[in-house]
């Protein structure tokens, strides 16, 4: 690598200008020598975003340009949910047969337990859309979309505890400190839209009565990468963005008249100092600005017709709820935002499962359908990858006492469901198969590394070639071992 | 999350100028393209190893295998690693396209060529060769004699570039100032250095500011940051954890300048120093940062392995600068370290007493309680050293008496009334005792004179006295359910008898006496409220006196903690106090049943910012049934039914009493001293082994405490190698790597970017130094001070390299985008801390105290309740108020999992990991923070106040101001500019004057009262401009 090269990649990858930032570049360029001024020149052309894709980027022509991720935070029950196992049913509160188990580690929530009694669903599965996927009575919104989902109930973790296996899911790696799949996707891919982050997060409301599982903010922090890729929470209560909001008595006109005086300042100091990152101060404070009007245009729902709001149900009304969320989820897509996380929480239910999934699956289903439903009718759907899935599954045997309306489960990461929809991926699948108790992989077995894989894939990055040097050795988001992408599922 | 850690940029430029110009060196050209194109099949990893070649060695490389051999020296034809490079076929070209690595360079394979033919030579990796002795080279480059600058000055004629001229005095006392202390420097302190034309002015700014307290605190960051200080757990729960103490001591040994080698002995292994005092065993805390979980699920053997391998990456990469972590599945496969090495080195930490877990309370043994002096610290320490002596005899006679038939009280769901004996022959020792809570009157006294209703001994009271028999321990609460009556018995003085005796139970509630005898004996106001009981009880003999909780006003459902009794003249003896208890449960009685005890601590262990218990009982309770060890089970029982069974409460006197003694004094000292996690030494360490592929349920081969091979020898002072072998043997002048690491970690502080600029990452994969010759000279001198770190400082500070300005011309920037050889000082964006403290300073509002408990000043709203577990301790942010909001940011409450957002914003990492050197990045969030947190907006105001109590005319107030903050005179034109806004502002606030009052009302701490709102607020505004300077946010 040359040292101009460097200086270039100064200029423009690692710092991203605005349409204020290219002005003084103008001027920063002034004092630049013929060559280094040609080469900016020209970069800057071709750079005209605040932040854009790193060269060569995307590496083939993406089906999707952009995702939006839900989480359903605890691990959701895929045996009450989609992966339906029918012949269970006859064995109610029998020991889960050693065939099945064969002795593998069980959490010591329960591995202290002198029986463990399979517990079939007491929901109620029926087939939904052209393939006939079964889906469960908990998800009759869902259903509905079914011929836009890949369902995948072949997914295995390795970690069995929440903590080591959320950090896993969203990094790669079970130790903190690596950065996540959406810090990941907008180094990079950049960003689209230079008045918002490149990665935003909301964590909805849930509901009180259950019993929440830790978010942690390292869940969409950029690890080793630069700060900059860190997901942006986007927060209901208090300002949407921190710090978004002028103090009190400070109006837009006399922030502006602020930062026109400080440009002028940072002016003066560039001039003087010659130092790159002055520009690009002065590029982010404009930045600054123009987000503290993008943002409240963002999340002020007053312009969505009737129709639209009737589609995510009353919730959609209450800030902060799931369903408003999703409709923010839309209008980021809309706006071009790279990376959208919902973090939804309360999925761990290790007793009163019927209740307790009854009021998770009632939070989030119509918001998720009614996510795709409009994410279709925009025709965004084509280009947008959505993407559904908890940290691991849930053990086909219950978790303390099982009786015919009432059982736990605890964690399972040998087998989980995950749906994926939108750009790139073929609706109306399922995929992959587990045994008669939920609890192998009986076919296509799918590991995160093949997800995040097949996730860079739809988005147009070859999971191979992505890589960034962090302790001496080239980190990637598909892992070291080989992964593969599901060609399967593509469309 | 190494997050916001970054290790410098990644400018992999092995040298600036082309490598033709300079003699070929294995170390700078060709082990890079060999470690990140070859090393992963054919280097130190034997399990992945292909074709048994080794490329990282010279005889594997030469070695003949079936005819062939990858490297002959001076051969390029005969070399068949040439022959792999250039072959056009994808079956034999290397590496191979199915490692993913892109075909070598041509500037790549130039390189190897000219390699191979000018003879193929290797060389030790360089940081693994012994420290040098370097001399400095004779001066060039604009360099003066000082050392640094002559080594800095030699690189940089070889470049025909020369160091900077030395920057202005204004910039250089306010760059050296935030850099020593992390605050800006006074306009007072500014004016001094200016006036200061005699020679050894610098000098002695330097002085001034390292025998600063601010230094310890300033330099105590990066090492807290490094070590992965924090204030709660780290997983799941992400609990509280209380470990300030040990970063008081960081901020101290700093301060006190601590010589490394110590401070280095210290933290890993201070408590096997012989007799250790207090401090070295708060120092031993380091081994504590470890994020830990007590998550329900979690499985022993992983939480163990996790502890002992994060302790193991922090201590390679802090002081080795090695990245370990690699080695923990595999043979690293760039550095000589096995999975053997890893787990031999883990081994060391085997030994530490603390348990895997951390039962989500805020200290886990082992512990120091740190006395405020040291008469008071032989006190504490001695009760601590009794108390187990003094535990097991009562154990001991528990069993006893249990064997010889003291049967249990038969209790079950149903109603149960019992009665227990609260004082016998002494009062119950309480915690409230030690705290100096008087207990009025009377005295416990035994002799043929003194008559006793029970035991030996019996309580005097004369004329008018008062005492209070306490009924608790152990802070159980005692809660009065369907009925409480208290007893005791008295004996009337026949001679001289009271006037009138007085029983009430003692409780949160209002309560009033019942009356035996004289009704106004006690005074009109106490004949108000009280009960009559009957005349006088008969004298001369013992009597029985009741008290319910009725008659003293206490309802159902209300905590009491004792018994009241009170005469009035005469003298009497009291004895035998106690309580008849009907509880609608016994099993839901803590007195009688051990899981509702249990219970009830737990959930007291929640509500209650101080334990309930000891802090060893108090972690057993926070463990779950299957977290508890069988022992750890059955101290729980036996510390129920020793310390807190009703039914033997008074078989178990007197034993009980000197170990319940004990027990609430070490409770006393718990709850009013500060107690930090240490490490203790298990007689036997648990075994290591090495966990095969990195599984916790894998181990494989038994391995043993010892250090890499490829590192100087051990030398341990016993048979068996201990902690502080290893501590010694870091800090062993033969090391190659310590002193680097560390002069390497204080250089980027300093200068912005380490010599290495890898600084976490000494290895093949890290940079080679830019001055390797500056590095073993500054080691060296490091190492000959007595590792005195105040010196070292002292040096670079003093240096030109140090002192030369920062402005950069395009030709330079051009030529040297990172300043990599140093012709000019670099411009940094200062750390979150300091950030938030220049501001706090130049507001006025900065408190000065040292160290503490952690605060919790202004955060916005939703930042912990998002995403914090719901039984967790830290879910819920409270603020706190007044001289909490204005404390250096070194102090502010550390949440791992949701880091505070005035920090986090400007890249303080999460402290989940080490992180040896922080990113600095630039970002609209960044903006946003400075121009609109509340803390930054409320300094903006105090620092309008400061200026407009100035008398002084407006140009000179506007100049004063950005003095103030850049400590440089404004020019002509920002004079301008700053005037111009201060016109516009003005304007604006003349013409909405309720804006201007919320303006100048923002924050908690209150506004001067008597200055024109409007001028306030412009003022504020112009302030807010100040603080948010490029100028202003860096050092220049």
């Amino acid at each position: 690598m040359n040292p101009c090269h460097d200086y270039l990649n100064n200029l423009t990858r690692r710092q991203f200008f605005s349409g204020a930032g290219l002005a003084m570049g103008g001027v920063a360029l002034n004092l630049l020598s013929p060559r280094v001024r040609a080469a900016a020149v020209r970069a800057q052309a071709l750079e005209s975003r605040v932040h854009p894709p790193l060269a060569g980027f995307p590496h083939f022509a993406p089906k999707a340009k952009r995702i939006i991720y839900l989480h359903m935070n605890g691990g959701p029950s895929q045996l009450d949910t989609f992966d339906y196992k029918p012949k269970l049913q006859d064995y109610f509160d029998r020991e889960l047969p050693e065939s099945i188990r064969q002795g593998q580690r069980i959490t010591t929530m329960t591995s202290g337990q002198a029986r463990f009694p399979v517990a079939p669903s007491i929901f109620k599965f029926a087939q939904h859309g052209k393939n006939g996927a079964w889906v469960s009575e908990l998800l009759p919104w869902t259903a509905k979309v079914v011929d836009e989902l890949a369902i995948v109930r072949s997914v295995h973790t390795n970690a069995i505890n929440h903590d080591p296996a959320c950090t896993f899911l969203m990094t790669g790696n079970e130790v903190p400190g690596k950065a996540s799949f959406g810090s990941w996707i907008s180094y990079g891919l950049g960003s689209e839209n230079n008045d918002l982050p490149a990665f935003v997060v909301l964590t909805p409301k849930f509901s009180p009565k259950v019993a929440a599982q830790a978010l942690f903010t390292r869940m969409w922090s950029s690890g080793f990468l630069p700060t900059k890729f860190s997901g942006v929470a986007l927060r209901a209560q208090g300002d949407p963005v921190l710090y978004l909001d002028n103090p009190a008595g400070v109006d837009a006109s006399t922030r502006r008249a602020m930062l026109d005086s400080l440009a002028q300042f940072n002016q003066l100091a560039h001039a003087k100092h010659g130092d790159p990152e002055t520009l690009t101060r002065i590029a982010q404070y404009e930045m600054a600005f123009r987000m503290q009007t993008s943002v409240p245009d963002l999340t002020d729902f007053s312009n969505e017709s009737a129709a639209t709001l009737d589609l995510y149900g009353p919730a959609v009304k209450e800030p902060g709820s799931f369903a408003a969320s999703c409709l923010l989820a839309r209008r980021l897509a809309e706006r071009n935002v790279r990376v959208v996380q919902i973090l939804h929480r309360g999925w761990d239910q290790h007793g009163t499962l019927p209740e307790h999934l009854k009021i998770q699956c009632n939070d989030t289903d119509r918001g998720c359908y009614a996510l795709i439903a409009d994410l279709k009718q925009r025709g965004l759907l084509d280009d947008t990858l959505v993407i559904w899935a908890g940290e691991f599954g849930r053990t086909v045997y219950s978790q303390g006492t099982l009786t015919r309306t009432n059982y736990g489960r605890d964690h399972h990461p040998r087998c989980f469901t995950v749906w994926m929809a939108g750009g790139g991926v073929k609706g109306g699948m399922v995929y992959g198969e587990t045994d008669d108790f939920s609890y192998n992989i009986a076919r296509d077995p799918v590991s995160l590394f093949d997800l995040n894989a097949t996730m860079l894939h739809c988005l147009g990055i070859d999971h191979r070639r992505f890589s960034y040097k962090f302790q001496g050795l080239d980190a990637r988001l598909s892992g070291v071992e080989p992964a593969n992408v599901l060609q399967d599922i593509l469309a | 999350m190494f997050s916001r850690c970054r290790f410098a940029l990644i400018l992999l430029l092995p040298a600036l100028t082309a490598p033709g110009a300079e003699t070929l060196s294995y170390n700078s050209h060709i082990r890079p393209i060999l470690a990140n194109n070859c090393f992963a099949c054919h280097g130190t990893d034997a399990a992945h190893r292909k074709g048994k070649l080794r490329l990282d060695e010279p005889e594997s490389a030469t070695a003949e295998r079936d005819g062939v051999r990858a490297l002959v020296p001076g051969n390029l034809a005969a070399s068949e690693l040439w022959q792999r490079i250039i072959s056009p076929h994808d079956d034999e070209v290397m590496p191979p396209p199915e490692s993913n690595k892109p075909p070598l360079s041509a500037e790549q394979r130039a390189l190897l060529k000219r390699w191979i033919e000018e003879g193929g030579t290797y060389q030790k990796h360089w940081a693994f060769e012994a420290i040098a002795r370097p001399t400095p080279p004779p001066a060039a480059g604009g360099a003066g004699a000082h050392p640094i600058d002559r080594f800095v000055g030699a690189k940089l004629a070889a470049q025909r570039l020369n160091l900077s001229p030395e920057a202005p005095r204004e910039t250089l006392v306010r760059r050296l100032t935030l850099d020593l202390t992390g605050l800006p420097p006074s306009p007072d302190e500014v004016d001094a250095f200016l006036a200061d034309q005699s020679t050894g002015a610098y000098e002695r700014l330097v002085d001034r500011l390292l025998a600063s307290p601010r230094y310890g605190e300033q330099f105590a960051r990066g090492w807290l940051d490094a070590v992965r200080y924090a204030d709660t757990h780290g997983l799941h729960l992400d609990n509280v954890r209380t470990i300030w103490p040990y970063r008081d001591w960081v901020v101290a040994a700093f301060n006190r300048n601590l010589p490394f080698d110590q401070f280095t002995i210290e933290q890993l292994a201070g408590d096997l120093l012989p007799n250790p005092r207090v401090d070295q065993l708060v120092a031993t805390g380091y081994n504590r940062n470890i994020l830990s979980t007590s998550e329900g699920g979690a499985i022993e053997a992983e939480a163990e392995m996790r502890n002992t391998g994060d302790r193991v990456d922090t201590t390679a990469a802090v002081w080795l600068g090695l990245t370990s972590t690699c080695a923990s599945c595999h043979d690293h496969k760039f550095d000589p370290i096995t999975t053997k090495d890893f787990y031999a080195f883990g081994a060391f930490f085997k030994g530490l007493a603390d348990r895997c877990w951390d039962g989500n309370v805020r200290v886990s043994g082992p512990v120091a309680v740190i006395a405020k002096d040291p008469a008071m610290q032989r006190r504490v320490d001695e009760v601590y050293a009794i108390a187990p002596a003094l535990e097991a005899a009562l154990s001991a006679r528990a069993d006893v008496l249990v064997e010889g038939g003291l049967a249990p009280l038969k209790t079950g769901k149903q109603a149960v009334t019992y009665e227990v004996i609260w004082a016998e022959d002494s009062d119950l020792p309480t915690r409230a005792a030690f705290a100096g809570a008087s207990n009025a009157g009377g005295q416990w006294q035994e002799g043929p004179e003194v008559p006793v209703k029970g035991g030996k001994r019996a309580l005097r009271l004369a004329e008018k006295g008062e005492h209070v028999f306490p009924f608790t321990l152990g802070d159980v609460q005692l809660v009065v359910g369907t009925g409480v009556e208290a007893f005791v018995h008295v004996y009337l003085d026949p001679v001289n008898p009271p006037r009138a005796v007085s029983l009430e139970l003692v409780s949160e509630a209002k309560t009033h006496r019942l009356v035996w005898g004289d009704a106004q004996a006690f005074g009109p106001e106490a004949a108000k409220t009280a009960r009559f009981g009957g005349k006088l009880p008969k004298q001369g003999g013992y009597v029985r006196l009741e008290v319910t909780a009725c008659e003293s006003g206490v309802p159902e459902g209300k905590q009491y903690t004792g018994l009241r009794i009170a005469q009035s003249d005469g003298a009497a003896w009291w004895d035998r106090a106690g309580a008849l208890i009907t509880s609608a449960s016994g099993s839901d009685d803590p007195l009688l049943s051990k899981d509702a005890w249990v219970r009830q601590m737990q959930s007291k262990a929640r509500d209650n910012p101080l334990m309930p218990l000891r802090h060893d009982m108090n972690f057993l309770l926070g463990l779950s049934g299957t977290q508890q060890t069988a022992d750890e089970k059955q101290r729980v029982v036996r510390y129920h039914r020793d310390f807190i069974y009703a039914p033997y409460r008074a078989a178990l006197e007197p034993e009980a009493h000197a170990a319940r003694r004990e027990m609430a004094e070490q409770m006393h000292y718990e709850a009013t001293l500060p107690v930090s996690p240490i490490v203790r030494e298990l007689p036997e360490p648990r075994p290591a082994h090495i966990m095969v592929r990195g599984a916790y349920d894998k181990p494989g081969e038994r391995v043993f405490p010892a250090t890499p091979a490829f590192l100087p020898p051990l030398q341990p002072a016993g048979e068996k190698p201990t902690r502080l072998d290893l501590a010694r043997w870091l800090v062993r002048p033969e090391h190659p790597l310590t002193a680097r690491v560390t002069v390497n970690r204080f250089w980027a502080q300093l200068i912005g970017a380490g010599l290495v600029r890898t600084p976490n990452d000494f290895g093949a994969q890290g940079e080679p130094p830019t001055h390797p010759e500056l590095l073993d000279w500054l080691a060296r001198e490091f190492m000959t001070s007595g590792w005195d770190v105040k010196k070292l400082v002292r040096q670079i500070v003093t240096s030109r390299t140090y002192r030369q300005n920062a402005t950069v011309s395009p030709a330079l920037l051009e030529l040297d985008p990172s300043n990599r050889w140093l012709a000019r000082a670099s411009r940094l964006r200062l750390d979150a801390e300091v950030l938030r403290d220049q501001t706090l300073a130049l507001g006025g509002l900065l408190r000065p105290e040292i160290g503490g408990p952690p605060v919790r000043p202004y955060q916005p709203v939703n930042i912990w309740e998002p995403v914090a577990f719901g039984g967790s301790n830290t879910k819920t942010y409270v603020q706190d108020h007044g001289d909490a909001l204005y404390r250096r940011s070194l102090y502010t409450f550390w949440k791992r999992t949701a880091p505070a957002p005035a920090l986090a914003t400007f890249d303080a990492p999460s402290r989940e990991n080490f992180c040896v050197v922080r990113g600095r990045s630039n970002t609209p969030l960044q903006a946003l923070a400075l121009m609109n947190d509340v803390q930054q907006f409320e300094a903006a105001r105090g620092f309008a106040e400061r200026l407009l109590l100035r008398a002084s005319p407006e140009p000179e107030r506007l100049d004063f101001a950005f003095r103030a903050v850049t400590a440089r005179p404004p020019t002509k034109r920002e004079h301008q500019l700053l005037a111009d806004a201060l016109t516009t502002h003005r304007r604006h606030y003349a013409a909405h004057p309720e804006d201007a009052q919320r303006v100048v009302t923002n924050g908690e701490s209150k506004p001067n009262g008597t200055l024109p709102a409007g001028d306030f607020a412009a003022w504020t505004m112009v302030a807010n401009l100040l603080f948010n300077l490029d100028e202003t946010v860096n050092r220049n």
